[in-house]
């Protein structure tokens, strides 16, 4: 008796416990990168899921995804592994098709009526459109602009940032700093911030007015001049100039490092977050460095952008808890908060146009560039792998030959053509 | 089945079940995949197909990756060489009765407390060429005029560079206290008899060395061996987060190339092929010690 008294008192308590958590109709699951300062982070998420609970009753359980796992964790996503309902993401061209339609990213085209998609900037959507299919609103931007050493330029007598290529390599080659046996002590130009050698590449030849592939995604297009004056730029900068360090494009190389110890002056496209890192992380520093516009190629001074989306998953069951979610989120003022939080440009004019995004000189610069933008992604699902900065990357094979072992240029650009197209194929 | 055996059974069945769905399941999976025409960014609209061994045609073609598979080889062969000489002279100096011997085998054996990712991020940065600690000694030092690229140099001779040199120094210093450990063990398991008849018999050091040490400690140095050689061929961590192959693909072993070809390049079928190529290496080792081992448990 005693026996039934307990079972039937352990069985009412789970149900009493099950009938106070519905979990499953009133919470959804969503999942983010961390970015800048990830306690500020969390705590900004933390606040705008606590609003949103307060204002409509769904719980939105928030979970951090690092960086340093996040390309595998998508990719296990993408062939039906553990998945959140809604989450910020990247590269939809490439996950959306390797989950095709049955896992990854799902298109929210009947929703697309709650978002006011005309509010952000026409460019930031190519990111979250795939094929003519919706699938989210663009919430962050990777701007990249000039970035250098005002005090290392100063000394060196240059007092404007450079306009276009020549004035980079006259600038660079007064940066550059040797000792008496030949030894660099500060490298006049590095190309990138990122340490991915393609993402250096990229607005070299769009400033040189080339573009990769043809609109639909299924013609490469780099075997070009202006693939040759791009690769012939950073080629001559490396070997004949002699001002950007040829250590910069292997693995481990650490750009923030140099720059802050002042052995690189100039970095041609840095990523404009790299303002608030250096703002809150490197206070020695302060007041030696300035952003400026990219500077201009032979065509035009595209500058290199990426975006990071958030939308919804296939296979969740809360797909319009989920919308209203991130309709809550694309919100102006809580798209201010997300970027304030994340420290990255936003994707719309308004939330560009408030005090925060211009109350530093850099701010101004880095909204200024926003003209220059150009997306680097592309409407191929091969791409994440054709601009793999890794070796064995078709373009960064490409490179590596041309700008470190010199080999014939004219050559390497015929076997990557070949090879992106193979790749565009797949 | 006596009730005793019944008990062993239920006993091994944890390690069994998690040897299978953790170690056998995916390793006959990914051998399947090897024989498919497995792409991560068509598996969808087209599926799979049978190839048979076309992925092990394809990158047994490739140059660069016949390079890998050479410098696997040299990689393991370099850092279990050296570790077991150096693992074999420091076991014998913390075996010997000294002062102090506590404070030197703490800090001989401190390596192994450093996991191999972070140890690979300490020693990035004091081998990294511009701001290497050890470029900046050897230059005030005068020992140097110009710093040394360690990671990124890409003159050779023969299959030899410095980065690979660099980076078999480190998987040494990270690996060696296992290796001490065991060989350690082996020593102490020695009766000092033995050492006492030899010392009769005019045997010097080299001569208890060669005599008597190197043949009792036989049964752990092929231990020893065959799991060096088995966590060599499929090293991952310090060349992938080093150098990751580079420079000119000097430094590229099979893991690290099996993993780009993976998960960069999303060819699943011609990362499961190089993983195809992995074990078949890591069998013949395997194949090899049990041969050894049947032979001594004959004689």
């Amino acid at each position: 008796m005693e026996k039934l008294k307990l079972t039937t008192a352990v069985l009412a308590l789970s149900a009493s416990f099950l009938a106070a958590a519905p979990a499953g109709a009133e919470s959804i699951e969503f999942w983010t990168q961390t970015y800048g300062d990830q306690i500020k982070w969390t705590a900004a998420i933390k606040e705008l899921t606590e609003a949103y609970e307060a204002e409509t009753g769904v719980k939105v359980n928030h979970e951090i995804v690092p960086w340093s796992s996040s390309r595998k964790t998508w990719l296990a996503v993408a062939q039906g592994g553990a998945a959140p309902d809604c989450a910020d993401m990247w590269w939809l061209h490439s996950f959306s098709a390797i989950g095709g339609d049955k896992f990854g990213p799902m298109p929210i085209n009947d929703f697309k009526s709650k978002f006011s998609v005309e509010d952000f900037y026409e460019g930031a959507l190519q990111d979250s459109t795939w094929r003519g299919d919706f699938y989210g609103i663009p919430w962050r931007g990777d701007i990249r602009a000039q970035l250098y050493r005002t005090d290392i330029a100063a000394e060196a007598g240059v007092t404007q940032p450079p306009e276009n290529w020549d004035e980079v390599i006259e600038a660079a080659r007064k940066m550059t700093k040797r000792s008496d046996n030949g030894e660099v002590e500060t490298w006049g130009y590095s190309f990138g911030s990122a340490a991915k050698v393609v993402d250096w590449l990229m607005p070299l030849y769009w400033q040189a007015g080339g573009e990769f592939m043809t609109d639909d995604g299924k013609t490469a297009t780099i075997d070009n001049d202006a693939m040759r004056k791009a690769l012939t730029f950073m080629h001559d900068m490396v070997n004949v100039h002699k001002v950007a360090d040829p250590d910069a494009f292997e693995k481990g190389y650490k750009a923030r490092p140099a720059f802050v110890a002042g052995k690189v002056a100039m970095i041609g496209s840095a990523e404009q977050a790299w303002g608030n890192r250096l703002e809150t992380e490197n206070p020695e520093v302060d007041g030696k460095w300035s952003f400026s516009r990219s500077a201009a190629g032979p065509a035009n001074r595209a500058s290199f952008s990426g975006a990071g989306y958030l939308g919804v998953l296939r296979g969740s069951e809360k797909v319009e808890q989920c919308v209203d979610w991130l309709a809550y989120l694309s919100r102006d003022e809580n798209m201010l908060k997300l970027s304030q939080a994340a420290g990255t440009v936003a994707t719309k004019p308004a939330v560009m146009a408030t005090d925060f995004w211009s109350d530093r000189p850099y701010k101004r610069v880095v909204a200024e560039a926003l003209e220059d933008a150009h997306t680097s992604q592309h409407p191929a699902p091969a791409w994440s792998a054709i601009s793999t900065s890794e070796p064995g990357g078709i373009l960064y094979d490409m490179i590596y030959s041309v700008v470190i072992e010199q080999q014939d240029m004219d050559a390497a650009i015929t076997t990557a053509q070949e090879l992106m197209q193979a790749q565009l194929d797949r | 089945m006596n009730e005793k055996n019944v008990f062993c059974y239920v006993m091994v069945a944890p390690a069994l079940l998690i040897t299978i769905v953790l170690g056998v399941y995916p390793m006959v999976d990914t051998m399947l995949i090897s024989f498919q025409s497995y792409d991560l960014l068509t598996v969808q609209s087209k599926g799979t197909e049978w190839v048979g061994f076309d992925n092990y045609r394809e990158i047994l073609a490739n140059d660069k990756f016949l390079q890998t598979v050479l410098q696997t080889v040299i990689f393991t062969v370099l850092a279990v060489g050296i570790s077991v000489l150096m693992g074999l002279f420091l076991a014998q100096v913390i075996n010997a009765d000294f002062r102090g011997r506590s404070v030197l085998r703490t800090v001989i054996l401190s390596p192994w407390f450093v996991p191999p990712v972070v140890a690979s991020a300490i020693w990035l940065w004091l081998l990294e060429t511009n701001t290497s600690p050890i470029n900046s000694m050897l230059l005030d030092a005068g020992i140097i005029e110009r710093k040394i690229r360690f990671l990124t140099d890409s003159d050779t001779i023969g299959p030899f560079s410095i980065p690979m040199l660099s980076i078999v120094a480190v998987r040494c210093w990270n690996g060696l206290p296992i290796i001490i450990i065991f060989l350690l063990a082996g020593l102490q398991s020695i009766p000092k008899s033995l050492y006492e008849a030899a010392e009769m018999d005019g045997g010097g050091v080299w001569a208890k060395f060669r005599y008597v040490t190197l043949p009792m400690l036989r049964p752990v140095l092929m231990v020893l061996f065959a799991l060096l050689f088995l966590g060599g061929f499929g090293h991952f961590e310090m060349n992938y987060i080093m150098t990751g192959g580079g420079p000119r693909n000097l430094t590229n072993v099979l893991a690290v190339w099996t993993y780009q070809e993976g998960f960069q390049f999303l060819r699943y079928g011609k990362a499961a092929a190089a993983g195809g190529i992995v074990l078949v290496m890591c069998s013949i080792i395997s194949v090899f010690y049990l041969w050894a081992q049947s032979k001594d448990n004959r004689s």
